[in-house]
């Protein structure tokens, strides 16, 4: 699904914007969720008809109410249905008889209950697309649409917000209900408010895609407990992105999620869910938050100010100490101390005391009335080497804490940079903070939450300049050849390739690989270690032994026929002390390594986003350093540099401490290779390539050993 | 007890209980979506049909019947 179909967007349409409500299951028991959603929608004040429904009552707060939705003579655009779940199934079939295509199923009792609950959502799952009717819910808390034009609220929230750019999604209806508590405090303001509730037709993806057209919404914020379709959650992010530049922020809960710690690969054992949704967000442009409140202090700073030009900053306190943790968070945030021209250094010379540090971070002083700050703020953001503003505020005796706030809010309407304000303290500087709030210009109690927040829009701004890569293919591979092995062994009823077919599979993706043979006896051992030529190693080979290493069955820096005989010998060997049970297949042989850096490439398929690659620091001790990226394929080649820039082993590959650059590209390429590889054979569920060893730039690389599970 | 006079016994208590017209309430009439009823006047209407027929249901299964004939049926299996 690249976009909505009409049929979908309309019914969103009237879902949103609908000209009459049939209310189904209203009744007059004040303070149960079928009357309150009747008076909330009554005391928004919507702009369309409301016909309640209730087969016992003729009318409710004052308005004629029917026995059925078939009898409301009018056309109605969206039913809001409150009936207990066990007769939905009915009341949904008569919104179909009467033509009613979009619908807000507000009770719960369905998939969530589990039994009988999962079977009555599939029932109106199977009636809604007999009628072509598309919902909200079941299981949620209604929707809100702040739009002058509408005044919706079928929603059982205590208040209406303010209207806003802000649409909120939320899986968790009890979430909406604190977030607009939250927001109604510090006087944010949202355009559609949604709880998808089980999200049993209409999705988090729907209604991205409707958003990305909604010319009331400017930021989209998600709350999500779980995904269901991944893929489709990205394609969509990934088209609003490009397609409206509005950023979408989310909380993705359930973080601590014990990984697959059992797997059988370092892949399979370092791609937790939470990892890999953290990849999949970052490719997606999804901007990931850890809580409510750093989710909104990003979302004011994209909704109320202007993006940034660049990244240079400059900083108005009237408290050095307050001054120098905002520089601090600053550098570390990437962000860069502004460097004023010499016009403004002369005005701020003239115009602030001789204590004053007209250099940026500029401390107008304790003792700053609003004139200080007016003159300091203006002259800095007129000067071409600023790309924005952090104003901090002390309450000092003399601070005239609502003026500044006005001076600032007067201001940042002049300028096309963002500023953003910390009036640092709770109680005297309540009533300035409540005016910059007023005006929309974004407010944080701690200093440091600006340049994080600055940051956040600076990068998204990045992002969106670039422009969008195509998919990389090579056409170098022979995928039948890889699958006639992979479809062997699996109608084999195996779940584990050995290592002479896993090369076998690399080998028909082209990854780089070294000459190497399969032997039964010492003397074959010899012989085809001089045929490979020297140095090689031997490895054991054996269905039933998965680490070679802990069990005596890898033997590194062969170098004459003597030392493979003797080599051979000790793997059988030590391998027939320390596994008895194993049936062997034979001793491996294969060219040795010139030294080199060790890296892991590795491949996961995830049940959510699909196949998911690994890059990282190789070795023995990948789960110790945990020094891994994770993207999910297939990859453009901007994911492929992101993938390895993120890690630590991209500064050493990179020629750290005097050390020789090694071949990214040789890496690159094998990454592109195994994410082909991922894509084309669904039958592989982990694979590691570790090590592959990174020789010096322009030597390329080479797959030292690999390992491949099916399903 | 006939079948049929369970069941106009079971539309006598459901009308004085959710006060609606003998006349008005259908065999096939569903106790919430066409004769209103709420969570708490299911309950009623279970302890009504006990002392009606002075017998004593289960009351998860109770709660589960639906319609007046339903409500019919399940009361004439404790009447045997």
């Amino acid at each position: 699904m690249s976009n909505l179909s009409p049929e979908k967007f309309e019914n969103l349409q009237k879902i949103f914007y609908p000209q009459s409500i049939a209310i189904i299951g209203a009744n007059k028991v004040k303070g149960t969720v079928p009357s309150d959603i009747l008076f909330n929608i009554l005391k928004a004040e919507f702009k369309g008809v409301v016909y309640p429904v209730n087969p016992r009552e003729k009318h409710l707060a004052s308005i004629k109410t029917y026995k059925y939705a078939i009898d409301i003579e009018d056309p109605v655009d969206l039913a809001v249905l409150v009936f207990p779940s066990s007769v939905m199934h009915m009341a949904l079939e008569q919104c179909g008889q009467k033509g009613i295509k979009g619908a807000i199923i507000i009770s719960a009792g369905f998939k969530e209950v589990g039994g009988q609950g999962i079977e009555r959502e599939e029932q109106i799952k199977e009636i809604a697309k007999k009628y072509g009717i598309n919902f909200i819910g079941p299981n949620c808390l209604g929707v809100i649409n702040t739009d002058p034009n509408v005044l919706l609220n079928a929603s059982f929230a205590r208040k209406m917000p303010e209207e806003g750019k802000i649409a909120f999604i939320s899986q968790s209806g009890a979430l909406c209900t604190a977030v607009l508590d939250y927001a109604q405090a510090k006087h944010i303001g949202f355009s559609k408010f949604v709880s998808i509730g089980n999200k049993a037709d209409i999705s988090e993806i729907d209604l991205l895609y409707y958003l990305k057209d909604d010319p009331k919404t400017k930021v989209i914020l998600l709350y999500l407990e779980e995904i269901s379709d991944g893929i489709g959650l990205m394609e969509a992010a990934k088209t609003v992105i490009r397609e409206s530049g509005k950023p979408i922020l989310a909380i993705k809960s359930g973080r601590t999620e014990a990984g697959a710690s059992a797997a059988a690969s370092h892949t399979g054992s370092l791609a937790g869910s939470d990892e890999i949704c953290d990849a999949a967000f970052k490719q997606a442009g999804i901007i990931r938050c850890d809580n409510i409140e750093e989710m909104f202090n990003k979302a004011i700073a994209f909704t109320y100010q202007p993006m940034p030009k660049d990244k240079r900053i400059a900083i108005i306190t009237n408290a050095g100490g307050p001054g120098v943790l905002t520089t601090d968070k600053s550098i570390q945030q990437g962000l860069t101390l502004a460097k004023f021209s010499d016009t403004t250094t002369e005005i701020l010379k003239k115009s602030l005391p001789k204590t004053a540090n007209i250099k940026n971070p500029v401390d107008v002083i304790g003792d700053a009335r609003a004139d200080r700050y007016s003159v300091a703020v203006s002259s800095i953001l007129k000067d071409e080497n600023v790309d924005g503003a952090f104003i901090i505020l002390t309450p000092q005796s003399m601070t005239e804490i609502e003026s500044i706030a006005l001076e600032i809010s007067h201001l940042a309407g002049q300028f096309d940079k963002p500023i953003y304000t910390s009036f640092m303290g709770e109680a005297d500087v309540k009533a300035g903070i409540d005016i910059l709030q007023r005006n929309k210009i974004p407010h944080y109690i701690l200093p440091e939450s600006m340049p994080i927040a600055f940051s956040s829009v600076y990068r998204f701004k990045k992002m969106i300049e670039e422009k969008p890569e195509e998919v990389i293919k090579l056409n170098d591979k022979n995928s039948e050849k890889a699958k006639s092995i992979l479809d062997k062994a699996s109608s084999d009823g195996r779940k584990y390739l050995p290592e002479e077919e896993a090369v076998k599979v690399l080998e028909a993706y082209n990854f780089p690989l070294l000459k190497s043979t399969l032997v039964n006896s010492e003397e074959e051992a010899a012989k085809e270690s001089e045929k490979l030529g020297y140095p090689v190693v031997m490895k054991i080979i054996s269905d039933d032994i998965v680490h070679k290493f802990d069990v005596g069955g890898v033997i590194l820096n062969i170098k004459s026929k003597e030392e493979a005989k003797e080599s051979f010998n000790k793997i059988i060997s030590n391998v027939k002390k320390n596994m008895p049970d194993a049936k062997i297949k034979g001793v491996f042989i294969r060219q040795m390594i010139p030294p080199g850096e060790e890296v892991i490439l590795g491949m996961k398929r995830d049940i959510t986003f699909g196949p998911v690659i690994m890059f990282g620091l190789g070795g023995l001790f990948v789960e110790i350093y945990k020094d891994v990226s994770f993207r999910v394929a297939p990859l453009d080649m901007k994911s492929v540099d992101k993938l390895i820039s993120e890690t630590k082993a991209s500064a050493i590959l990179s020629g750290a401490r005097g050390l020789k650059p090694r071949d990214i590209n040789s890496i690159k390429n094998c990454i592109i290779r195994l994410s082909q590889l991922a894509v084309h054979c669904p039958e592989i569920k982990e694979l590691d390539i570790n090590p592959l060893i990174v020789l010096e730039e322009g030597k390329g690389s080479f797959v030292a050993d690999t390992k491949i599970m099916l399903h | 007890m006939e079948h049929s006079e369970v069941q106009a016994r079971v539309k006598k208590v459901i009308s004085k209980v959710l006060k609606i017209d003998e006349a008005n309430i259908a065999d096939d009439a569903n106790f919430i979506f066409d004769l209103g009823a709420d969570s708490l006047q299911s309950v009623e209407l279970v302890a009504a049909f006990e002392e009606e027929f002075q017998i004593e249901m289960e009351e998860d299964k109770a709660l589960e019947v639906q319609t007046v004939s339903d409500a019919a049926k399940f009361i004439s299996q404790y009447l045997k």
